[in-house]
């Protein structure tokens, strides 16, 4: 058994003291002298600081970083990574080889298919018996269904944690959710790790608003007026001495960070021809960004593709949907592998569910979270690994079975995490990753 | 024998002949004067079904797709299927065998294809946006129509849904999922006239940022002078098939549209079109979670003059030569209505 290591909390003290991710920098600003005071009650009052900075060090001299592809609504595992075809559940689209030997996905994933072995793991095997759209985004964001006297993080918010740097100028945790269905079910949150750990979100803009310095005060009236800031607050601080004091402090340098971090967002700073390649699309361009922000250093970054929850017409809006993943995701894969970041960006594609294997009046498939799939690719994954597997039909796991907590599990071991590793609220231990779950070794390098 | 001069307002429908099926049956063609159908099902064979009898004559195709067979047509004395494993073949009717298989016939998924009525051609339409002319019996190809957009505006592959064939044979119509249609002469393919059905084209830019919809039938009327266009309008959810279905008919020689139908009971997609041989009404064959018929008379230029609800969505349907039946398949059945007046 790995070892535990100790949580870092979070606390003024140690290393990541000041981060935060408020939306925006004057909200940010404003909320942080309130927040301070109260933040370590209201949001890390709860946890126990085991803190022992030079594991978290350890930990975060590696950069790993997670990008999520978050394909709302239920993208079907049928149309994707598990096609079952000339089955009466298998729909019209047939089955094509990859690059790896005996393995076969759906025809509409024909770039996946060609560098399957370079980059993808499948997993095959989720039964997580939530097919509600609100309870089932929380229990793949989270890994674990929330109880009465624990709100738990999301996966963002404790990467965030985890990986994130003191040191860093980039935001933790970015979010990109531009549709409005499905919305609100991602908006999981760090629940007790607190709202530093909270995503910059962002929906319709593709650059964080209210980020940019105001026009009418120059970049050396904003350093004067922080350095008098500084003055006033250190002479504070002397007189005093107080955690509070730091954070609030802390908070104001990762302002000026943030602000730098406006041009991460801008995608025109990219040369055409990369721009071209991602393609004209939303969803290609927001992984783009999360491209450019995790070679920022930027720990996890979600992008959000909805919406998927084809009642009618699932085999219209899979050829719509899925030749649009296929594309950005190779694309995406290769881009960070050319960089030299894919051996430390796990990305990672799934959604709330899949969709029945039955097919319904309407040429729809409808929820379905008894067997299906989603797939991890890059940091600490074996390429062309296949892992589970469902029956003939599509309808039950019949190897491998596997639930939310044991994909977190795999997750967090595939980033270098220990998932027993406990994080403390109060008395009681809260280890990363849900209790009785297992890692998947089968698909880790 | 001439076409029964039904009116518009008495149309009745009687339930012939109701089906189940296990399969998707998602194209027919009917053997001339009779109740013989060829059924394109979802499980990619071709099944021979013959109506007649009390109890209904199954045979089924040697197997030959490898995926739904999403159109069937005869021509002449041969048989035509195309599926989404973008292949085409002629059959053999009489051994159910296929004699000759084009294997690679478009790029990408095939949709369609029709039977000239006078037998010479065949047109097939594929998601690679091209329409393609086939000898009718031997299958050598003789021309490919192109002038379809392969993405929709907003970036995403765009399909080819809808042909149909004018009754002289002289004329071709294709229609795609953004709403436009090309009418071409037959003879040249030369690019006659370009309509434009825009409201059947549902693109959500906010809530779930992807489409629905798109033009699903056509049909010419017997004199040649109106084409029948069907789809659905637009759309409020795009997770279900919920907008109204909707008609619309041009006078397409000088691009005037002449009639919109979309004030009626039903949600869904118009699958399929056909004219009375009188030209007196229109059928329009479809539906969402269910199915619906209903029928249009040009006179009356808003409403549908009957509403009938099916026992399931229809994908396809077609008329006999007298228009006094309708064989229609699509989720789970195969159905027969007697089409009848009665005194207003």
């Amino acid at each position: 058994m790995m070892r535990k290591i100790p949580a870092f909390c979070g606390s003024p003290d140690h290393p990541g003291f000041g981060r935060s991710s408020e939306i925006h920098r004057r909200s940010f600003i404003a909320g942080t002298a309130a927040a301070t005071a109260t933040a370590f009650a209201a949001d890390m009052g709860g946890v126990d600081c085991f803190a022992q900075p030079s594991y978290a060090d350890e930990l975060k001299r590696d950069q790993k970083r997670v990008i999520l592809l978050w394909l709302a609504g239920g993208a079907s595992q049928l149309e994707t990574w598990d096609p079952k075809p000339g089955r009466a559940t298998g729909g019209p689209f047939r089955s094509i080889a990859t690059s790896v030997p005996g393995v076969r996905i759906s025809e509409l994933m024909p770039k996946m298919a060609a560098n399957l072995h370079r980059h993808t793991a499948i997993l095959r095997s989720l039964n997580t018996r939530n097919g509600d759209h609100g309870g089932a985004s929380e229990l793949m964001l989270r890994g674990r269904r929330d109880d009465a006297t624990l709100h738990y993080p999301d996966l963002g918010a404790m990467i965030a944690r985890e990986l994130g740097r003191a040191d860093s100028s980039v935001p933790d945790y970015v979010a990109f959710y531009s549709e409005t269905e499905g919305r609100r079910s991602s908006l999981q949150g760090p629940g007790f790790l607190g709202s530093r750990y909270a995503p910059i979100q962002l929906f319709e803009d593709p650059i964080p608003a209210d980020l940019r310095r105001l026009e009418e005060i120059t970049d050396v009236d904003h350093q004067d007026r922080e350095r008098l800031r500084r003055l006033l607050s250190d002479r504070f601080v002397r007189n005093r001495g107080s955690n509070t004091v730091n954070s609030h402090n802390t908070a104001y340098d990762r302002v000026r960070g943030l602000m730098s971090s406006e041009h991460l967002f801008d995608i025109e700073r990219e040369p055409q021809q990369v721009r071209d390649l991602y393609g004209p699309t939303r969803f290609g361009q927001q992984c783009l960004v999360a491209r450019r922000l995790v070679e920022a250093g930027v720990p996890f970054v979600r992008v959000a593709r909805a919406w998927w929850d084809s009642h009618g017409q699932n085999f219209e809006t899979h050829l719509e949907l899925v030749t649009e993943l296929d594309h950005v995701m190779n694309v995406l894969l290769d881009d960070l592998q050319q960089r030299g970041l894919l051996e430390h960006t796990l990305v990672i594609t799934v959604g709330e569910f899949g969709r029945t294997p039955q097919i319904n009046a309407s040429l729809g498939r409808d929820h379905f979270a008894s067997a299906w799939s989603c797939s991890l690719s890059g940091c600490g994954i074996k390429p062309g690994a296949v892992y589970g597997a469902s029956d003939p039909d599509g309808l039950t796991v019949v190897d491998g079975e596997m639930g939310a907590g044991d994909l977190f599990a795999t997750i967090f071991h595939a980033v270098g995490l220990d998932p027993e590793k406990e994080y403390h609220v109060g008395a009681r231990p809260v280890p990363l990753a849900d209790p009785g779950t297992r890692i998947i070794q089968d698909v880790l390098a | 024998m001439e076409p029964a001069a039904t009116t518009p307002s008495t149309i009745k429908l009687e339930l012939m002949k109701d089906i189940g099926r296990k399969d998707i049956l998602m194209s027919v063609a009917r053997f001339a004067k009779s109740d013989r159908l060829l059924v394109g099902s979802s499980d990619f064979r071709l099944y021979d079904f013959d109506l007649a009898s009390d109890k209904p004559i199954l045979l089924a195709h040697e197997a030959a797709h490898e995926s739904y067979v999403t159109g069937v047509a005869i021509a002449g004395s041969q048989i035509v299927t195309c599926g989404f494993d973008r292949r085409l073949i002629w059959w053999n009717a009489e051994t159910r065998k296929p004699e000759h298989t084009i294997a690679d016939a478009h790029q990408r998924f095939i949709r369609d294809c029709q039977a000239s009525p006078d037998g010479k051609f065949v047109v097939s339409i594929g998601d690679d946006m091209v329409a393609k002319l086939w000898h009718g019996q031997g299958g050598e190809p003789m021309r490919e129509l192109r002038g379809h957009e392969p993405m929709t505006p907003h970036h995403y592959p765009s399909m080819l849904y809808a042909c149909a064939i004018s009754p002289d044979s002289q004329h071709i119509a294709t229609a795609d999922k953004t709403g436009k249609i090309i009418v071409w002469r037959a003879g040249d393919g030369a690019q006659l006239v370009k309509l434009d059905c825009v409201e059947m084209y549902t693109w959500d830019p906010n809530q779930r940022r992807h489409s629905i919809g798109g033009v699903r039938s056509l049909a010419f009327s017997p004199d040649g002078k109106y084409l029948a266009v069907g789809g659905m309008g637009q759309v409020g959810n795009i997770d279900h098939l919920e907008g109204k279905a909707r008609v619309e008919i041009f006078e397409w020689q000088s691009s005037v549209k002449t009639h919109i139908y979309s004030d009626n009971e039903f949600k869904g997609l118009v699958q399929s079109l056909a004219f009375h041989p009188s030209g007196s009404w229109l059928m329009a064959a479809g539906g969402d979670n269910t199915g619906f018929v209903m029928f249009f008379d040009l006179k009356e230029p808003k409403k549908s003059i009957r509403d009938e609800k099916a026992p399931m969505h229809i994908h396809r349907a077609t008329l006999n030569e007298t228009g006094d039946a309708i064989y229609a398949v699509g989720h789970n059945k195969i159905v027969k209505w007697k089409v009848s007046s009665v005194p207003a």
